[in-house]
């Protein structure tokens, strides 16, 4: 059974089981190499290769282009604007401040794609990673800051917290709105100065529950003897898999590609 | 009731920073809520007066950075200039409570309250002229954005911040500031 959390949809494929850190520093490539590429065949191999993740991942379309369709009008308007005020010498035609040429129509279809790439690429990653290893990836990530005095650790535990309490927020939200409904707040009501009368009544209480929540994590954290001190070691230690290193292969391979090839 | 510890410090930075992802979605029903309600710097305040300045600050980085990251609101576009303001509200906030000492719990509130609204809007003004749009914001614009649009937001800001701090010590959720000597 398929469960959704944030973006996550839970299935048992070679991509899910790789380690956070691998597709975090994939996803870095593949982003760098969306920027730097400029010819068509650089695009074309990096749709190929988003096809091959979306496939390995055992995505549905849906999630990979999930966003895209309601953000239609504005790669429309991208596109018309760098095909209609494109600078170039040679123009199909021009009227008024208009100039429409083969340059601009390219430029204006490579930024719509690169927008497209970066966008399904990202859908994909948050697909078959899930909150806590992309928390933990973040922190290995950025482990170097450490060394000027960033805590780091402690940086990557509240974010992962954070993260962890979105959807029980957004369901007592949602509770405390019911009830307040039921109370007889006019939360869908068609006058505005009503419906903003009523966020009063509904942030007090989401606030209080917050905090509640809060309080009984922290004195569990503590309980369970949670103290904040160096070389902590994580639950799960990380070790990279042959698939982790084909992984990030395929991303520097990419990468170099769009650099040397496909600029 | 005894100090906040670490570990409950933490806590509660990532219960705000949780709510500046969860209270924008709440306010969605009304138009343009963002630029007027500002719901995401009532969590990063509340963090600044509770947990001091660098939980605060935390609180206003990660807050506006999580919130674009899982609902792209604020767009990419509005989160540098949102990221500053918000931090520096955090900071100005856990600063002012740190320091200033009334023996009165709403006065010291709101004097830091409003410290650490006209701090951030000043330094978000100044970073948007310096940084993020040289030479495209004027006095105008500055004061029509901050202070008019968000009029409202300001209202409820500080009607509501000081009942929450007095409602979370009431419910022995946080320790009182000035308790109560018994006898």
């Amino acid at each position: 059974m398929s469960t959704h959390r944030m973006g996550y949809v839970e299935r048992n494929s070679p991509l899910h089981r790789m380690d956070g850190l691998s597709k975090l520093l994939f996803l870095l490539l593949f982003l760098i190499s969306v920027i730097v590429t400029q010819s068509v065949g650089g695009f074309l191999l990096l749709i190929a290769a988003l096809l091959l993740c979306a496939r390995l991942g055992k995505v549905s379309w849906q999630t990979v282009l999930g966003g895209i369709w309601q953000l239609r009008f504005f790669f429309l308007l991208i596109f018309l604007m760098n095909f209609a005020f494109f600078d170039a010498e040679h123009a199909f035609f021009s009227w008024w401040i208009f100039t429409f040429s083969r340059e601009g129509l390219l430029f204006g279809a490579k930024t719509v794609v690169r927008v497209l790439l970066a966008m399904a690429v990202g859908n994909i990653f948050t697909a078959v990673t899930t909150p806590v290893a992309i928390t933990g990836a973040m922190e290995t990530l950025l482990y170097p800051l450490q060394w000027i005095g960033v805590p780091v650790r402690d940086v990557a535990m509240i974010l992962g917290v954070a993260i962890q309490f979105v959807p029980l927020f957004l369901r007592e939200t949602d509770t405390i709105k019911m009830a307040q409904t039921a109370r007889g707040a006019p939360f869908y009501s068609r006058k505005l100065s009503e419906r903003a009368g009523c966020v009063l009544p509904l942030v007090l209480p989401v606030f209080l529950s917050a905090f509640k929540r809060a309080d009984e994590l922290a004195c569990a954290m503590e309980a369970r003897g949670y103290v904040r001190k160096k070389g902590r070691m994580p639950l799960h230690r990380r070790h990279f898999r042959k698939a982790d290193f084909l992984c990030l292969g395929g991303g520097i391979a990419l990468c170099m590609l769009a650099i040397f090839v496909f600029r | 009731m005894m100090k906040l510890s670490y570990v409950k410090k933490a806590i509660i930075t990532a219960a705000c920073v949780a709510l500046c992802v969860v209270l924008p979605m709440a306010f969605h029903a009304i138009p343009n809520a963002g630029g007027i309600y500002c719901p995401m710097h009532i969590p990063v305040l509340l963090c600044g007066l509770i947990c001091g300045a660098p939980f605060g600050l935390l609180c206003g980085l990660l807050g506006p950075l999580a919130s674009a990251l899982i609902t792209q609101m604020p767009p990419m576009a509005y989160l540098p200039p949102m990221l500053v303001e918000l931090a520096v509200y955090g900071l100005v906030a856990g600063v002012m409570m740190r320091f200033v000492k009334t023996k009165h719990l709403y006065a010291d509130l709101y004097s830091s309250l409003v410290a650490a609204m006209v701090a951030g809007r000043i330094v978000a003004g100044i970073a948007k002229a310096l940084i993020f749009a040289p030479g495209k914001i004027t006095l105008a614009a500055w004061a029509g954005a901050y202070f008019v649009t968000a009029l409202p937001g300001i209202i409820i800001q500080l009607a509501l911040i000081p009942s929450i701090v007095v409602a979370l010590e009431k419910a022995k959720l946080i320790p009182a500031r000035y308790p109560k000597k018994r006898g």
